[in-house]
């Protein structure tokens, strides 16, 4: 088969199943489950034989869908090398969810309308990495959207999940609003929206980005990167999307689609300025940072992990900023592996106790979950970017390229690198305090004591994915293997970016600092891990830091009152205009067409009305009217 | 004086008038009805003079439908207004003013 | 002569025209009627419309009228007289007198022929559709230049028939009402 059919079928199929399931399977929850299962692991075995067997060479093909007047919509493909990890990233980790929410939600009795719901998300989420066009790229985007939409209200009985589905998707909306200002603005600037065709113009003639529209454009197209990958400032929705099941929370607001605003911004890459990047790494950076001080300021583990992904996020935008996609591309990659493995594991944690999320209910389940508590802490040393790790290797590169930007291109910079490190440092808090509070210690409740460890369906993709999150950034030392493997992935997807990183190294080695900064960096996340565990571990009950420093923990827990503040503009400022322009709606409708034409035509009936007297002799009188009438006329 | 084609035209539509004079006055359904037929019967009249006076066939036949017709319409209106006398049992046409609006 | 019997005719017929106009019981407006169009048959035999006269007797006068009688007869003799209000008489009266005059006028419109020219018995060949007095160019016109409306005046016929029966059909609520009786209200 060739590619393009392969790549269609990888599309189509989730889309299959979706509408297979939502036409037949919504009551036969496990027959969904098994559908939606096994189409993901047919897409990951599709996509694992194109990323064999790919020859390396850029593929793209399009057909044209619509067409108005001179501008045509197209929908195709772009496979290149980012799109080749992208869809690894993609197809690998969403099977391995899938598997774990069939154990996951086995007591639930929406199954299909979930399983439904998880392939739509495949089919839009597949639509985004293999688009080439920024319409059909727009599309599919809002697609996602809906499908979180429809994921994060699964529990649609509480109002919380209603309300934090229609917040996701709302904020969504506001930066999807730039996002299609700029596409518009993209499309009456170069032309066209077809990115190999935008690339070909950009290409060899960067004074074009120079100038002030396409440093506008560059900057609305961040708007959608913004409101998808919640950075500041529409980052206010992702805490709240954890009220979805764990398993969505994995898939979609920790690997996949967040990533799809880092994995939009490395295909575009060449559209942006360096005015945008600058933002976008200054932004990404702050955001690191920040995230990570909310993060010691929650209880529910879920918000925990929400921050820890917000904070990565800033990481990979920080690594855009600073000029190295491939790198960020990277860290994408890795990040799914292990913060899917931490919110898998979370889940596993939840469903043992019964469906309690506060961290300060649980403790001791090292014990009684072995598996569950050794991925965990793979991946939670993965986070905190242990040299070996995953997390390591691109975790550090871009706490290294920030410190060579410092280096080379002014010590303005280095505020990038203090920044980005701090973050780090909040990691290692954070992830230590998660992990000692949940796993080591007494058991702090009832169902602590009596937790379990979880079915097979969740522990065996734990293993798998907690096995990646140790060993999936070993590609960059170049083992190849079976002819197509490099460390644990294939080399078609490592190729680019194990190229960025040696680069980066040997820049680094240039310098000279390359030794010093990786002792600096082993050494905050140990410090991190040890404070934590020393602060956090022995407690008994409750939040230590709330107890010892409440004014801190206020700050960290209302997590910069952005939630406030947005809530206060929209009471007062954006419901006193809607409420202005629908008095004004009214006085237009209502008098001018209520009371103007309406009332004209009512007065005409009632006087027409008259007419109808029911009396024959009266309608002969009209007839004779009539007659002479005509008379006359035909006379004169 | 020999009567010409006026005088009998005249006479025909002294009949109409007469007849249209009678649907407007009268408050009895079937003499309306037969004030119709008057009418009917002064344009039968103007055709057949007409045709008479110009020397062809075309006015006298069709004086010859305009009859049928006028039987036709004579037997169903008078059966309407048999059964409109079974439910409103009256012929006064301003007692048959169910339309009004 | 035939001026003589040509103002008498039209006289009688407008006279009787007036009566059935005016007359108070629809009994009497019937026989008026009758006489008028006796008028009428009379004045197309003054313009040796023979056929035509025997088919107004025979059908209109004969059938249609009888037909009316029929259902005169057959409505009680208190709803039968219903005379005319003053106003409407008045407004009436000035209606009439209006259309006679147009009447008038428009007659005079056309050009005065006053000799009649002769006319034949039978059709000639030269203008089969001329004038003649014979039945026989009733046929002739009917069968070649009017054959359609003739089949469709047939099926009209047809249909009035089939409509008639329909509509004098009694209802069961109708059944047990004589229309001499008063009404039930």
């Amino acid at each position: 088969m060739d590619l393009n059919t392969i790549l269609t079928a990888i599309l189509l199929l989730p889309l299959g199943s979706a509408v297979l399931i939502a036409l037949f399977l919504r009551r036969r929850g496990g027959l969904a489950a098994a559908l939606s299962v096994t189409v993901g692991f047919l897409i990951m075995a599709l996509s694992l034989d194109v990323l064999l067997t790919w020859n390396g060479q850029d593929f793209h093909v399009s057909t044209e869908w619509l067409r108005f007047g001179t501008y045509a919509f197209s929908m195709g493909f772009y496979f290149n090398h980012q799109t080749a990890l992208m869809l690894l990233v993609v197809s690998f980790v969403a099977s391995w969810i899938q598997l774990f929410s069939v154990g996951y939600m086995d007591d639930d009795d929406a199954k299909g309308r979930f399983f439904g719901g998880l392939s739509i998300f495949m089919f839009s989420i597949l639509g985004i990495v293999l688009a080439d066009n920024l319409v059909m790229l727009f599309v599919f985007w809002e697609l996602v959207g809906f499908s979180s939409y429809m994921l994060i209200a699964h529990y649609y009985k509480t109002d919380f999940a209603n309300m934090a589905s229609k917040k996701a998707f709302i904020v969504n909306r506001v930066g999807d609003f730039g996002f299609l200002l700029g596409i518009v603005w993209c499309w009456n600037h170069y032309g066209t929206v077809n990115l190999i065709e935008l690339h070909g113009k950009l290409l060899g003639h960067p004074e074009l980005l120079g100038t002030h529209r396409a440093i506008a454009i560059g900057l609305l197209l961040m708007c959608g990167f913004i409101g998808k990958s919640a950075q500041f400032p529409l980052q206010v929705w992702l805490t709240d999307a954890m009220a979805g099941p764990t398993p969505v929370s994995a898939l979609i607001h920790a690997a996949t689609m967040v990533a799809a605003g880092i994995y939009f911004l490395a295909r575009v890459f060449f559209l942006l300025s360096p005015f945008t990047l600058h933002w976008i790494m200054w932004s990404g950076a702050l955001m690191t940072a920040f995230a990570g001080l909310c993060a010691l300021g929650q209880t529910d583990i879920k918000k925990t992990l929400a921050y820890s992904t917000l904070s990565h996020l800033g990481y990979m935008a920080c690594a855009v900023g600073l000029g190295y996609p491939e790198l960020a591309m990277f860290h994408l990659a890795m990040h799914a592996c292990f913060k899917a493995t931490l919110f898998l594991g979370s889940g596993s944690v939840i469903h043992a106790c019964h469906h309690e999320q506060d961290i300060y209910k649980m403790g001791g389940l090292l014990k009684k979950m072995p598996l569950t508590g050794i991925t965990f802490l793979l991946a939670s040393l993965a986070n905190c970017a242990i040299p070996f790790f995953s997390g390591g290797y691109s975790k550090d590169s871009i706490i290294t390229a920030a410190f060579l930007k410092g280096h080379t291109d002014g010590s303005v910079y280095f505020g990038v690198y203090l920044l980005v490190l701090f973050g780090a440092l909040c990691t290692a808090l954070y992830t230590g305090r998660l992990f000692s509070v949940v796993f080591l210690g007494k058991a702090r409740s009832e169902d602590a004591e009596h937790a379990h460890e979880s079915s097979p369906f969740m522990t065996i993709p734990l293993v798998v994915l907690g096995l990646l999150s140790l060993g999936g950034g070993w590609a960059v030392y170049g083992w190849t293997w079976g002819g197509h493997f490099t460390g644990l992935l294939p080399s078609t997807c490592v190729v680019v970016f194990a190229q960025a990183f040696k680069d980066l190294q040997e820049a680094a080695e240039k310098s000279g600092a390359a030794t010093i900064l990786e002792v600096v960096n082993l050494v905050i996340a140990l410090a991190g891990l040890a404070a934590a565990y020393l602060f956090y571990g022995r407690a008994p009950a409750g939040d230590p830091l709330a107890a010892k420093a409440p004014g801190v923990y206020h700050v960290l827990e209302r997590h910069g009152w952005f939630d406030d503040v947005y809530d206060w503009y929209v009471k007062q400022v954006q419901q006193r205009i809607c409420d202005l322009i629908g008095a004004i709606d009214l006085l237009l409708f209502k008098f001018t067409f209520g009371w103007g034409s309406g009332g004209l035509a009512g007065l005409t009936g009632s006087v027409l009305r008259r007419f109808q007297t029911g009396s024959i002799h009266a309608y002969v009188y009209w007839f004779l009217a009539g007659v002479i009438l005509f008379w006359a006329l035909a006379i004169g | 004086m020999q009567p010409g084609l006026q005088a009998y035209l005249t006479v025909a539509g002294f009949l109409f008038a007469i007849g249209f004079a009678g649907v407007l006055l009268r408050k009895n359904t079937l003499v309306i009805f037969m004030c119709l037929e008057l009418m009917l019967t002064a344009s039968t009249l103007a055709l057949v003079a007409i045709s008479r006076f110009y020397n062809s066939m075309d006015g006298a036949l069709f004086v010859f439908f305009i009859i049928t017709v006028a039987a036709a319409e004579v037997a169903v209106g008078l059966a309407i207004i048999v059964a409109l006398y079974r439910r409103r049992h009256t012929i006064q046409v301003d007692e048959l003013n169910y339309l009004k609006h | 002569m035939p001026a003589f019997f040509f103002y008498f005719f039209s006289a009688l017929t407008i006279l009787a025209a007036l009566l059935v106009v005016l007359n108070r019981d629809a009994v009497n407006s019937a026989m008026c009627m009758i006489v008028a169009l006796g008028g009428v048959a009379a004045l197309f035999v003054l313009l040796q419309a023979y056929f035509l006269a025997v088919l107004q007797i025979v059908v209109y006068a004969g059938a249609v009228m009888v037909l009316f009688l029929f259902i005169i007869m057959l409505l009680d003799p208190k709803t039968r007289r219903i005379p005319v209000s003053e106003m409407n008489m008045v407004v009436g009266l000035v209606a009439l007198v209006m259309l006679a005059i147009g009447a008038f006028w428009l007659a005079r419109q056309y050009p005065t022929v006053a000799n009649l020219p002769p006319v034949e018995a039978l059709p000639t060949d030269a203008a089969p559709l001329g004038y003649a007095t014979a039945a026989k160019t009733f046929g002739y016109g009917l069968f070649t230049r009017y054959l359609l409306p003739f089949e469709v005046a047939g099926f009209l016929l047809l249909s009035a028939m089939v409509g008639v029966i329909v509509l004098s059909k009694r209802t069961p609520a109708d059944a047990h009402d004589d229309p001499a009786k008063p009404p039930r209200k």
